[in-house]
């Protein structure tokens, strides 16, 4: 099967609700980088083995998680469309903070600012980590110029989950060491 | 109404030729199935498996996809002569590729048998829309009743060099829309082979520009 359209072409590509749009607007880079997170989490999970399946299930959920932050941005609010759209639900949001404390209480207390890095899997934690922060600057530009800091309860949610994602794999990446017994390097001064 | 997939059974109860390479053919509609109109279904019959649109609306009492049957095709050859009382299962529904009423005219296109989601929508109640459907012999027209009644204009496009009747226009749909559709904002919704989709979606960024676009691709 060909997955290749053509309708791209020349610099357009069109929203789950319709419009044709530039490659380059707000929406676009703001999906885009959420498809270079999701990607990016795909290597972590890549970078763990089979044996470690409870982190491996949860970055797959929030894999899925993402395709419908994904989807609700391809989407204008007010477009029939939204009726098809998911999104996120303050259940998803309490998912990532419940694993956010049950990881952290596995693990030494924060000592200072630690070196992104340690075991490949921690390293990739960091990564994502930080793409996730660019996603949701992304995110904050398209909604601040799009809704003038009124976006709907949707986009807010989804902005929500991006926020809390962050943080969540920045213990990944600790739990990471953790589990691998690759030391934690503090930043010297 | 949110649809989630889902895995059913079914039974074939009739079939019926539209021309000679295409058929419609009825299954049972299991009691709990429900779906949108434009939606598509996967038939799966043994190891194999294929998506088709469904025809019917979905109030009807039975299910109906529209086929073509493809020579030397992993499905539709056995689907083209299989025996009343035969057993599928199925799952569904999927896609998206559904009617979104909006202030802006409704342009359907399409080639073969991308006609089918269409063929719900006008059988579930939606009309006053232009539709093209491009086939390359006129034979292959089918369902035209349905839309005669429903569209506010239908256009059939062949491609074929035949002698053909005044109601027909001969050329591509692409053709049809440089040519004949008035300047403005459309909701464009286009199913059918990738090429018929590219050139469309192109031709649209280029002559109705701003207008929406909802596409469905058969490959």
């Amino acid at each position: 099967m060909k997955i290749y359209t053509g309708t791209g072409d020349r610099g357009k590509t069109s929203l789950f609700s319709g419009q044709r749009v530039s490659k380059v607007d707000d929406r676009i880079e703001s999906y885009g980088d959420m498809d270079e997170l999701n990607s990016t989490i795909g290597a972590l999970v890549a970078s763990l083995g089979p044996e470690d399946s409870e982190p491996v299930e949860e970055l797959q959920q929030i894999q899925s998680d993402l395709f419908a932050i994904g989807a609700l941005l391809a989407t204008t609010p007010d477009s029939p469309a939204m009726a098809n759209i998911t999104g996120i639900g303050q259940e998803h949001i309490e998912f990532l903070e419940k694993s956010i404390d049950r990881m952290s209480e596995a693990l030494p207390e924060l000592k200072g600012f630690i070196l992104p890095g340690g075991h490949p899997a921690a390293a990739w934690a960091h990564v994502a980590r930080t793409v996730c922060r660019r996603t949701e600057r992304r995110i904050v530009g398209f909604l601040d110029a799009s809704f003038q800091m009124q976006a709907p309860d949707a986009y807010q949610r989804a902005l929500i989950y991006i926020n809390r994602l962050s943080d969540y794999l920045f213990v990944v990446a600790r739990y990471c060491n953790h589990l691998f017994d690759a030391p934690e390097k503090l930043w010297e001064k | 109404m949110k649809t989630k997939a889902e895995n059913y059974a079914s039974e074939l109860i009739e079939r019926r030729w539209l021309s000679n390479k295409s058929f419609e053919i009825t299954l049972t509609k299991p009691k709990s199935f429900e779906y949108l109109p434009g939606q598509w279904i996967r038939l799966i019959h043994g190891p194999v498996e294929r998506d088709y649109s469904l025809v019917s609306a979905p109030t009807d009492p039975n299910l109906a996809l529209c086929i073509r049957n493809i020579e030397g095709g992993i499905l539709s050859p056995g689907l083209s002569n299989a025996p009343v009382g035969s057993r599928f299962n199925f799952s569904g529904p999927h896609g998206y590729f559904t009617f979104r009423p909006s202030i802006r005219p409704a342009v359907f296109v399409a080639t073969g048998t991308g006609l089918a989601p269409f063929v719900s929508m006008a059988r579930s109640g939606v009309t006053g829309f232009i539709l093209l459907h491009g086939v390359n012999s006129a034979e292959n027209h089918y369902y035209a009743s349905v839309f005669k009644s429903t569209a506010k204009q239908y256009v059939p496009c062949i491609s074929e060099t035949t002698k053909l009747s005044g109601e027909h226009f001969r050329g591509r749909v692409t053709d049809y829309l440089r040519k004949n559709l008035a300047p403005g904002l459309y909701d464009f919704y286009l199913c059918g082979r990738r090429d018929m989709i590219r050139d469309v979606t192109l031709l649209v960024d280029e002559k109705f520009s701003g207008s929406f676009i909802f596409t469905e691709i058969f490959y």
